[in-house]
């Protein structure tokens, strides 16, 4: 029988063993340095005072933020749009680039898909918080009730519960059970009580052919089921905004414009999260230059058709002849909020251009950087979608220029820290890169390999 | 009855194990890998689907009847006076929930499909299976239930597949 050699695309050093990648991956688990403690400190503060700000609108009510007559959309959907986006990445490196058998996806899609969930975790306290009484949430919810009321399934406010909650279980569920083999691993190299715990996590996976079998079979379902769910999630996003009738809104271009734009945030923040983990932890062997490249690569792919949008956008207005559709745009470009509108741009249009030299794409310093202006560049793009347009409406006499006030800011600050607590906490209690699969990339041991070795 | 456990740091004389076995009629056997070799499952299986796509496939067919029908259902329960004619089971609007509800329970169901095939959770497996190297680095191979005589047979047949390690478990050893 013929061993097919999966590392034909050189992913991984060849050198190394089975054991070697087990011992790798576990290392850095349950191991604490002060930068991990500085950085857990950091984050505290900023829930801390994010926190602060979300019990002040919890007791003086939604007023104490920003909003107000006709800016009833504001940081809130904003950021709530902006980490519903970064989750894409995630799942395009798991599910896609699974089904695409794409080699370069093995080392990098634990993290990418923890930072999903963790995305769609934070993402999902924004409508709660924007709501104002945070405590009814669950009304979003359709449930048996007394008096028989039920939610309008034709609002997309509704198709957007529905696509985010069905988001956030499928993502679980295909993370966990990637996971399942590697907590056996852990369990079996760790004792007492840390060892027990994994226990419990792998619940009884011993990698017999029979549950490697319906694994493998299940995996690719949990895949398939995933990869619409890429697309679609930020078009029904995207619905919130286009199937209402306000200038700057209403528009047919919108899916696949956020769906690109989710891609290309989501790449970035990966390249933004990855690459210190990469140098921290010393894991060039798994995750490297050749994985960053790829991602730049698909940076470039979807920042460039999010250009395309944003000038088809603006064609489309102008040659609308509609007033109020060109004025909206005319608006964004010079009027308030040029300053959000121009930041959007050179971050997200002219910035990661440079990528275009192979140089800048291998260099970890230039990739990181630019991951971070794309992650800026991302939220004005969306605060600029929705300040813009309901600061300015179709009445004249209502105009207004919104800006967000402390809370707003406050309650934004507690969205990366909450983000990040999360990231820090997986990063040290699960392993960030997938053992099994690393596995799968090396040339298996073979007896004929080693009596040659032998001669 | 007695068992067979062998250990095998090789993937090529694991996988000439397994089709040896195969040949001679033993199917009480199991294997475990590290990491998931397709090899492993195509002498064993021989190209058998697993069974899981079933629950897939129910689970999706019901996930996208459940979702219609529940817009359909409250929608009429509730039958608002909606302006320009527009019908109250409206299939334009209803396809988002129907795609998403579609997709939920077809995941839902083959976790099902997939823990209930498994046999997970698991508390007690083989004893032999519990070794912690079995995640690690090596491939591992339990043959159940054999008589003493022929449990001496198989562990020399594993010996000779180049197996690092062999031993015979189990109760009525001698």
């Amino acid at each position: 029988m013929e061993y097919p050699d999966n590392n034909a695309e050189a992913m991984v050093d060849t050198e190394l063993s089975y054991r070697q990648v087990t011992t790798d991956v576990l290392e850095p688990l349950f191991k604490f340095g002060k930068a991990y403690w500085a950085g857990l400190g950091l984050v505290l503060v900023g829930l801390a005072y994010g926190g602060f700000c979300i019990i002040q609108q919890l007791v003086w009510g939604l007023g104490v933020a920003g909003y107000s007559q006709p800016v009833f959309w504001g940081l809130y959907i904003t950021t709530f749009v902006f980490w519903v986006g970064i989750g894409h990445a995630g799942t395009l490196i798991s599910a896609v680039l699974f089904l695409f058998r794409s080699k370069w996806r093995t080392g990098v899609y634990r993290a990418a898909e923890a930072m999903t969930i963790f995305a769609v975790m934070t993402a999902a306290l924004f409508p709660a918080l924007h709501v104002g009484r945070m405590w009814n949430a669950y009304w979003l919810f359709p449930y048996p009730n007394q008096r028989q009321l039920w939610q309008n399934f034709k609002s997309p406010l509704m198709w957007d519960v529905f696509a985010v909650s069905t988001y956030f279980t499928v993502s679980t569920i295909f993370f966990y059970i990637g996971l399942i083999p590697d907590f056996a691993a852990i369990r079996d190299r760790t004792r007492g009580a840390i060892s027990k715990v994994y226990a419990s996590l792998a619940i009884g996976w011993r990698g017999t052919d029979r549950q490697w079998r319906h694994y493998m079979a299940a995996y690719g379902f949990f895949a398939a089921f995933a990869t619409p769910l890429v697309l679609s999630v930020h078009s029904v996003v995207s619905w919130d905004f286009a199937m209402a009738q306000t200038a700057g809104w209403h528009s047919t271009l919108f899916p696949p414009y956020f769906v690109a734009g989710a891609i290309f945030s989501g790449c970035a923040m990966v390249i933004t999260l990855l690459m210190p983990l990469s140098v921290i932890f010393k894991w060039d062997a798994y995750i490297n230059e050749w994985h960053f490249e790829h991602l730049a690569k698909m940076c470039l792919l979807t920042g460039g058709i999010l250009t395309y949008a944003y000038l088809m956008e603006h064609f489309i207005a102008w040659y609308s002849d509609n007033p109020y559709e060109w004025g909206i745009f005319a608006y964004r470009a010079v009027g308030d909020y040029w300053w959000v509108f121009w930041i959007m741009v050179i971050c997200n249009c002219v910035i990661p251009l440079v990528w275009w030299w192979k140089k800048a794409r291998t260099n970890y310093w230039c990739l990181w950087i630019v991951s971070i202006f794309i992650n800026i560049g991302m939220w004005f793009e969306r605060f600029n979608i929705i300040a813009s347009s309901l600061a300015h409406q179709f009445d004249p006499a209502a105009w207004t220029y919104y800006l967000p006030n402390y809370i707003e800011i406050g309650v934004l600050i507690f969205s990366f820290a909450w983000f990040f607590l999360w990231f820090l906490l997986f990063v040290k209690v699960m392993p960030s890169v997938a053992i099994a699969e690393v596995k799968e990339l090396l040339p298996p041991p073979l007896r004929t390999d080693a009596k040659e070795a032998a001669k | 009855m007695s068992n067979v456990k062998a250990i095998f740091s090789h993937f090529d004389g694991l996988i000439d194990a397994i089709a040896d076995l195969k040949s001679e009629g033993y199917t009480d056997f199991a294997v475990t890998a590290p990491l998931p070799r397709h090899e492993i499952e195509e002498v064993i299986y021989e190209g058998e689907p697993s069974p899981v796509r079933w629950f897939t496939l129910a689970g999706a067919v019901f996930g996208g009847i459940f979702g219609f029908t529940l817009c359909s259902i409250t929608h009429l329960n509730w039958p608002m006076i909606i302006p320009a004619g527009k019908p109250l089971v409206s299939i334009p609007a209803f396809i988002v929930i129907t795609f998403e509800s579609t997709v939920l329970w077809g995941c839902m169901f083959t976790l099902i499909g997939l823990l209930y095939h498994c046999r997970l959770p698991a508390k007690d497996m083989d004893p032999e299976l519990e070794d912690p190297r079995l995640s690690d680095d090596v491939f591992g191979m339990v043959v159940r239930n054999l008589d003493h005589a022929t449990a001496n047979e198989i562990k020399s047949k594993l010996d000779g597949h180049g197996a690092i390690e062999t031993s015979i478990t189990g109760v009525g050893l001698a």
